[in-house]
């Protein structure tokens, strides 16, 4: 359905997206995850039409998605942005906003209700937006993405900074709008969203996707290993030294910054000897934390870094 | 078809939002209103005109023609009064000089003074002006037809030719018929400084939210494509100032008997000024961050341009060096062809330089601001 390929996109001397490709199937839902800088929002914009100047092929159905205009009434977007006005009611929020589509008014109009009640707004309809929560307006963000129905589905960040109760509404509908055929992708910080929610995960940093598959695949991707993260006051060099001849068979170094380190371990028995060295070399670990392999431990193998980073 | 659709769409909500907020009414009507009250209150303590416009007449005249002249001012509406010297308080008075009659019959000519209180009426002034015209125009008829023989005495033994001469005052169509003072001054002048003002802050503050809440991205998620959301800006905006300027001259027309002369030429020039606003309010909401910013940068720049272009009073009476200068502001040469409109009776040839000095604004800053148009931060 969706064919992304080379798409590279440069902001001056930084690479964006890099030689970046995928493909997507009619009612899949993919989550993209990505630290800050991965190029995740810089990918949504360049699907969603504003932003240009970059090399590469995105088709939609054998068609280029951006070959007119008519193709954005086939693209859902949910931007990060809170994106709506404040001074209008939620309805009538959607009812602009699905104006500019090519649906029939009488068809918006039911669409509209419609879509208040999977969202759980339709008893706030006629209240200014301004008096919302943060999850109200987060809810009705997402369905003003969905108004016109469609076929692939964009949403950038879509849970950031509301509370629990909103979140889980919102993953249930990128949940059934997959299930009910449209094609999504969706980024996101936050492991635990894509777990429940995603068909396919791709991990992506640095404007490349560095794995992608199921859960499980990724899982896999890190073997039956444990990952030990250190932190404590200790420099970079002096640790990477302290274990290197402890390296390999069993143990490898994943990351290492001051202040910060992890290792991945076949054997949680060799961590006290790992320890005993730390403590040789008067390394100041203050903590020392023990990860089963995890989606967390798979970023962390990949990316080098935590997705707090 | 559908993109003006997508365009009217975005426009429509931009207008309800707009009209929507609390105190747009108060800033564009009832503020308005306000300004044309008191500014027209002011203008026109001088402009109202007595029934009967009086008038001292000094004759210091040694000869008979000045008692011929005078009795030639006579008429209903003008009330004369003789005396040999100036008296402490007139609201008009006319001196016939001692060489009055002796320089007529010399054929010379000669400057007459009239004077107007400072206070006075200006209606009833131009109303003897007028008169003093006929009389001067009957005397040098008469004089022309019966040469020096002694008038009077003919007049008296023939009356079939006492009013063979007739003298009508007409203005001529490119000089000032009505006084520019008043609420035919204050209405359009106040119109042009509130469109300014209001289509600046309203229309930039409204196009630098939607860009930093991201509503201009989203908007371009959908089939709307960037030059018909600045089209869609462009027009909201526009139509704002129009809906602006037609309250603000209904209210005018009701309660002050506004007079705009050729109204749908004046209707023109204030569609035409607005469109250059519109742009100039895209322009400011692309190139600010800040609110407080647009606000500041707006109320200077409308009142700069009211104050010179002639919103507060008519540009008729401030130095030519200042006039030179105020045609820098839009202002000048939207009220110059109100002016020309209004007090002048003109038509579309003498708007036609202001509406194209207009024009080219519009176009420009159009350009200017199309250019500048941002989607983003």
């Amino acid at each position: 359905m969706l064919e992304i390929k080379n798409l590279t996109k440069s902001y001056g001397d930084v690479v964006a997206l890099d030689r970046f490709s995928l493909d997507l199937k009619k009612g899949e839902v993919l989550g993209l995850l990505g630290p800050n800088g991965a190029g995740k929002t810089t990918l949504i914009s360049i699907l969603a039409g504003t932003v240009r100047d970059f090399t590469g092929t995105v088709t939609f159905e054998g068609r280029s998605l951006f070959a007119d205009r008519s193709m954005k009434n086939r693209l859902g977007v949910v931007p990060q942005d809170m994106a709506f006005y404040d001074d209008l009611n939620a309805m009538d929020n959607l009812l602009f906003w699905g104006g500019l589509y090519d649906v029939p008014r009488a068809d918006l109009k039911r669409r509209a209700a419609e879509l208040l009640e999977v969202v759980e707004l339709s008893d706030r309809a006629k209240e200014p937006v301004k008096n919302f929560s943060g999850g109200m307006k987060r809810r009705l963000n997402t369905a003003i993405g969905l108004l016109h129905k469609p076929d692939l589905l964009l949403l950038d960040e879509p849970t950031v900074g509301i509370d629990v109760q909103a979140k889980v509404s919102i993953l249930d509908i990128i949940r059934s709008v997959g299930a009910a055929g449209t094609a999504v992708i969706f980024t996101t910080h936050q492991l635990a969203e894509v777990e429940g929610t995603c068909s396919r995960i791709a991990i992506m940093d640095h404007g490349r996707i560095l794995a992608q598959g199921t859960l499980d695949a990724l899982i896999r991707i890190v073997g039956e290993k444990d990952i030990v993260e250190f932190t404590g006051e200790f420099a970079a060099a002096a640790f990477s030294e302290a274990l290197q001849d402890l390296a390999g068979d069993g143990l490898e170094l994943l990351s290492v910054a001051d202040g910060l380190a992890s290792l991945a371990v076949a054997d949680t028995g060799r961590i006290p000897k790992v320890m005993d060295r730390l403590f040789q070399r008067k390394l100041a670990v203050t903590d020392m934390k023990i990860k089963t392999p995890s989606l967390e431990t798979v970023f962390l193998k990949l990316t080098g870094r935590s997705l707090r980073d | 078809m559908r993109t003006l659709r997508r365009i009217l769409h975005v426009t429509a909500n931009d207008l309800r939002i707009m009209v929507g907020d609390k105190v747009f009414f108060f800033w564009t009507l009832a503020f308005p209103v306000l300004f044309i009250v008191l500014f027209g209150l002011v203008f026109k303590a001088g402009a109202s005109a007595p029934d009967v416009a009086e008038v001292v007449v000094v004759n210091q005249d040694q000869g008979r023609w000045g008692a011929y002249f005078i009795d030639k001012i006579k008429t209903p509406g003008v009330a004369v009064t003789v005396t040999d010297k100036e008296p402490e308080a007139y609201n008009r008075l006319l001196v016939l000089p001692p060489d009055f009659s002796a320089r007529i019959e010399a054929r010379r000519d000669q400057a007459l003074a009239f004077k107007k209180r400072e206070n006075a009426s200006a209606r009833a002034a131009a109303r003897v002006e007028t008169r003093l015209y006929q009389a001067i125009a009957r005397t040098l008829s008469e004089l022309i037809l019966y040469g020096d023989g002694d008038l009077t005495k003919f007049l008296d033994g023939h009356p079939e030719f006492r009013d063979i001469v007739l003298v009508e005052s007409r203005f001529p169509p490119k000089t000032v018929s009505v006084v520019p003072s008043g609420f035919d001054h204050t209405i359009p002048g106040t119109t042009i400084q509130f469109i300014m003002m209001m289509v600046m802050i309203y229309g930039g503050i409204s196009v630098m939210e939607d860009r930093k809440k991201g509503i201009l991205g989203r908007l371009l998620f959908s089939p709307l494509s960037p030059g018909g959301l600045f089209r869609a800006k462009l027009l909201g905006r526009w139509l704002m100032g129009l809906l602006q300027a037609l309250m603000l001259f209904a209210i005018g027309k009701i309660f002050f008997r506004l007079n705009l002369g050729n109204v749908p030429l004046a209707l023109l020039v204030i569609a035409v000024f607005a469109l250059a606003m519109s742009a100039l309010s895209v322009f400011i909401g692309s190139l600010c961050t800040k609110e407080d910013l647009i606000i500041g940068l707006s109320v200077l720049l409308a009142n700069l341009f009211a104050a010179l272009g002639g919103c507060w009073w008519p540009n008729e009476i401030v130095p030519p060096a200042v006039r030179t200068v105020a045609r820098i502001s839009p202002a000048y040469w939207a009220m110059d062809a109100l002016h020309k409109l209004t007090f002048f009776r003109g038509g579309f040839a003498d708007i036609a330089p202001a509406l194209a000095v207009l024009g080219t604004l519009a176009i420009v800053l159009t350009a200017v601001a199309g250019k500048a148009f941002r989607i983003r931060d």
